[in-house]
């Protein structure tokens, strides 16, 4: 096993995941990447999260617990890509709190991305127009034969499929009619007893059973079969890669830009458009194409991190909050801090990504969240990269020192300005000794310090 | 006081409601005073606050008041369990997260606390059941340690028993405990889905429930408690029911939920348009269930009260059983028969 092995491990496990500890990477590394990567794709292979603990610690909430649970969810599951994938159709079907207000509708909506996130497209799809805060949050409710809303018919193709430039007003006006009726029924108001789920209803009196032309086909058609050919039409293959692409491999211009400005990959997209075309939609068949690609090993460090992303990321580097403890509402924080409020983006279109995550503010969010969770010595993933260092030699120079500190927070590449700083730290008190309890104590401080100028650098910010 | 023989149960019918949201949020369990005040013990992990101990009027549901708040300081509580009124009227809490106990009084004011974090004799690890006998030792169900222990009032170790493990007397993140009048010990075991019964020092006497969702089944099973009759309620967290055995652990019936609305939630709805026209458009069947309960508690009346903790709202049951002596019934016969006179 050597570095490159590792850093690519680490590399998947940012990307197909949410960061991993040193020790899981070591193990990770030592296997055949491609057997890595079909373990991300069999979720089922590994055990869930062990939903009876979290429920008995962490217990139900009102709008707070979904996603802090969801968080606990990301750093302790075992499946990382399933979870992984539910955040990505968050972010593609993007569907908010605010206008709802009902959790329970939320919640059932992350549990589907759960449940389908990785199976195919016609079938996340229909998944999500049966889907009860889908509906709401884009007034299918509201769309009825005679009267339809073209909310959802719209987004579904502008948003969630085709992209805008694939398809003409009329495929709007017919994709809506045939969602008419397709609706929930009225749960049990919140006051005075609590949330009560809501579940799909259809309801053929207010269904336009008429007949619909839609991107050239004609037929009797409802809900259902406008999936059906949305999900063949290349457009969608391209979309769906392009939406891939910018999670998992490299930042894109934002969704309202990729009519006009092409993909910064093209290759890239063709392969995944062709893997989604040969496999009529199977997400495991486009994903395994897209991590087991060239392009993907070498796009290390080509993203901005989300902060759902850096957050669980420094909480897999510190190792706490492996089994339920108080205060995991505080990540929750971080993440809506950072600007991510999970389960309540500020729009459809979800949130802006890359260099978009950064601000002024966001920045220092970022920056401060990372030095305090990594400061605090007698965490385990903390005292983990203390003993590393210490076992890796009596006494360090002060290259060896910052070296073994970037290998073991990352493996982390830098460039020369950051270097610069971090070796300027390192010599700043001679070389890293071990050889007595006083040096082991001076030198454990030294490290924690090392680590918190290593994440407070440029590149932490990346994935 | 004996016990009965054996009883005549006529029945044991939904009394009422107490309680609604924002006044009883998530409750994890229940106390009531002689003067009948409800006492709720909420807990969620939100942001903000997340425990807070309830108070409301048994007769007409009003809220009188939240005591305790969270925190670490003296009367606080952050990840509060079960509570306890003692002899003296106060109120003791276990905290998992601050692994102590804690005395208040019924306004609010720190009475005391004990308990350290650790596996030692008398340190606690997520301290969550507990339970006085009648000398007013404390059983503390210790949960990470899977073990129970028996400590003085004031928190001095006494005996301690329980390994981790599925056997008889060992426990898998062991969670309510009772005792009933004779001293005897009942622990839910969470994890192995069963209650486990003890003498009061610990040796094992029998354990009821099996993992599953059948008639006497257990999934993850919360609070339990005992009442005069010996017969056994445990809190089913995972089936959202409550059911009972009988002093000789014999499932006898379940309770899945009947709540009505209570007085505040009525006045509520009475007061708002909207909500009344949703409510009205709705299916009420689930309304009526209990949501994940965390622990059910007995009066000397014979009134059940379960803490409906995903419906903010404590649900209240009726015994009603006649005592039977020796000479009013039968023996129990070796096996069942078709003839009946």
């Amino acid at each position: 096993m050597g570095d490159r092995d590792l850093a690519l491990a680490a590399h998947l496990m940012r990307r197909a995941g949410f960061g991993a500890s040193r020790g899981e990477l070591e193990t990770l590394a030592a296997r055949p990447y491609e057997d890595v990567v079909g373990d991300l794709l069999r979720p089922e292979r590994f055990p869930e999260v062990e939903e009876d603990l979290v429920d008995r610690y962490y217990g139900w909430d009102s709008f707070h617990g979904p996603p802090a649970r969801w968080i606990y969810r990301m750093v302790n599951t075992r499946r990382p890509l399933q979870e992984k994938m539910s955040l990505f159709w968050h972010h593609v079907f993007a569907t908010a709190f605010f206008k709802s207000e009902h959790v329970a509708s939320l919640n059932r909506q992350l549990q589907m991305f759960q449940r389908v996130g990785m199976s195919d497209m016609r079938t996340i799809l229909l998944e999500l127009s049966r889907d009860p805060a889908m509906i709401y949050w884009l007034d299918n409710n509201e769309n009825v034969s005679g009267e339809p809303n073209e909310n959802y018919g719209r987004e579904l193709l502008e948003l969630f499929s085709m992209g805008a430039g694939n398809y003409t007003e009329d495929d709007v006006k017919m994709a809506a009619r045939a969602f008419t009726g397709w609706t929930f029924a009225q749960p049990i108001p919140l006051y005075p007893h609590g949330h009560y789920d809501a579940r799909f209803e259809y309801r053929p009196e207010e269904h336009d059973d008429s007949v619909k032309t839609f991107l050239g086909e004609t037929g009797r058609f409802d809900g259902g079969d406008i999936i059906d050919i949305i999900v063949r039409q290349p457009a969608t293959a391209a979309f769906i890669a392009r939406h891939l692409y910018n999670f998992f491999v490299a930042d894109e211009p934002q969704v309202p830009a990729w009519p006009i400005e092409p993909p910064r990959d093209p290759e890239a997209i063709r392969i995944l458009v062709g893997a989604y075309l040969d496999s009529d939609g199977d997400m495991r068949t486009v994903l395994n194409a897209m991590f087991t690609s060239d392009f993907f090993k070498e796009a290390q460090f080509r993203r901005v991190k989300s902060p759902a992303e850096l957050v669980t990321g420094v909480l897999n580097l510190v190792e706490t909050h492996r089994t339920p403890e108080p205060g995991i509402g505080v990540y929750q924080a971080a993440v809506t801090a950072m600007g991510q409020e999970l389960l309540n983006p500020p729009t459809v279109e979800g949130w802006h990504t890359g260099k978009e995550w950064i601000d002024g503010g966001a920045l220092s969010e970022r920056v401060n969240f990372a030095v305090n969770e990594v400061g605090d010595g007698s965490k385990p993933g903390i005292q983990a990269i203390v003993r590393r260092v210490s076992e890796s030699g009596s006494e360090l120079s002060p290259e060896e020192f910052m070296s073994v500190c970037l290998s073991l927070v990352g493996p982390l590449t830098v460039g020369d300005e950051t270097r610069a700083a971090l070796m300027a730290y390192a010599e700043s008190q001679g070389p890293l000794r071990f050889h007595t309890e006083a040096d082991e104590e001076a030198s454990a401080r030294r490290i924690v310090r090392m680590v918190q100028l290593i994440v407070s650098s440029m590149e932490y910010q990346f994935a | 006081m004996t016990r009965p023989y054996a009883l005549l149960r006529a029945g044991f019918p939904y009394l009422k409601t107490v309680g609604m949201r924002r006044v009883v949020d998530f409750p994890v369990d229940v106390a009531v005073t002689r003067d009948m005040r409800v006492f709720a013990l909420c807990r969620f992990e939100g942001l903000a606050g997340s425990a807070k101990i309830a108070r409301v009027a048994w007769e007409d549901d009003a809220n009188l008041g939240d005591i305790s708040s969270t925190g670490s300081g003296e009367g606080q509580v952050t990840w509060p369990v079960q509570m306890l009124l003692d002899r003296g009227g106060n109120l003791v809490v276990s905290d998992e997260a601050l692994h102590r106990i804690t005395f208040i009084t019924t306004e609010g004011e720190f009475v005391g606390m004990w308990g350290a974090h650790g596996s030692g004799d008398g340190e606690l690890d997520r301290p969550s059941g507990i339970a006085f006998d009648a000398d007013e030792n404390l059983y503390v169900v210790d949960t990470m340690n899977h073990r129970v222990q028996k400590l003085t009032k004031d928190g001095r170790f006494i005996l301690k028993w329980g390994t981790f493990g599925d056997g008889p007397g060992q426990f898998d993140m062991p969670w309510g405990i009772a005792v009933d009048e004779l001293g005897d010990v009942y622990v839910s075991d969470w994890r192995n889905d069963r209650v486990q019964k003890f003498t009061a020092e610990g040796e094992f006497i029998f354990e009821l429930g099996s993992s599953g969702s059948g008639d006497g089944q257990l999934d993850r099973p919360a609070g339990v408690t005992v009442d005069g009759d010996g017969d056994i309620y445990v809190a089913d967290s995972g089936n959202d029911r409550v059911l009972l055995f009988n002093a000789d652990g014999r499932y006898v019936e379940k309770f899945i939920g009947d709540a009505t609305l209570s007085i505040s939630g009525r006045a509520y709805m009475l007061a708002n348009a909207k909500p009344l026209r949703l409510r009205d458009m709705a299916d009420i069947e689930p309304q009526k269930r209990l949501r994940s309960p965390r622990s059910v508690r007995v009066d000397g009346e014979g009134r059940m009260f379960i803490p409906d903790y995903g419906s903010f709202r404590v649900q209240v049951y009726q015994k009603d059983a006649v005592p039977l002596s020796e000479e009013e019934i039968i023996a129990m016969p070796r096996s069942p028969t078709l003839q009946v006179t």
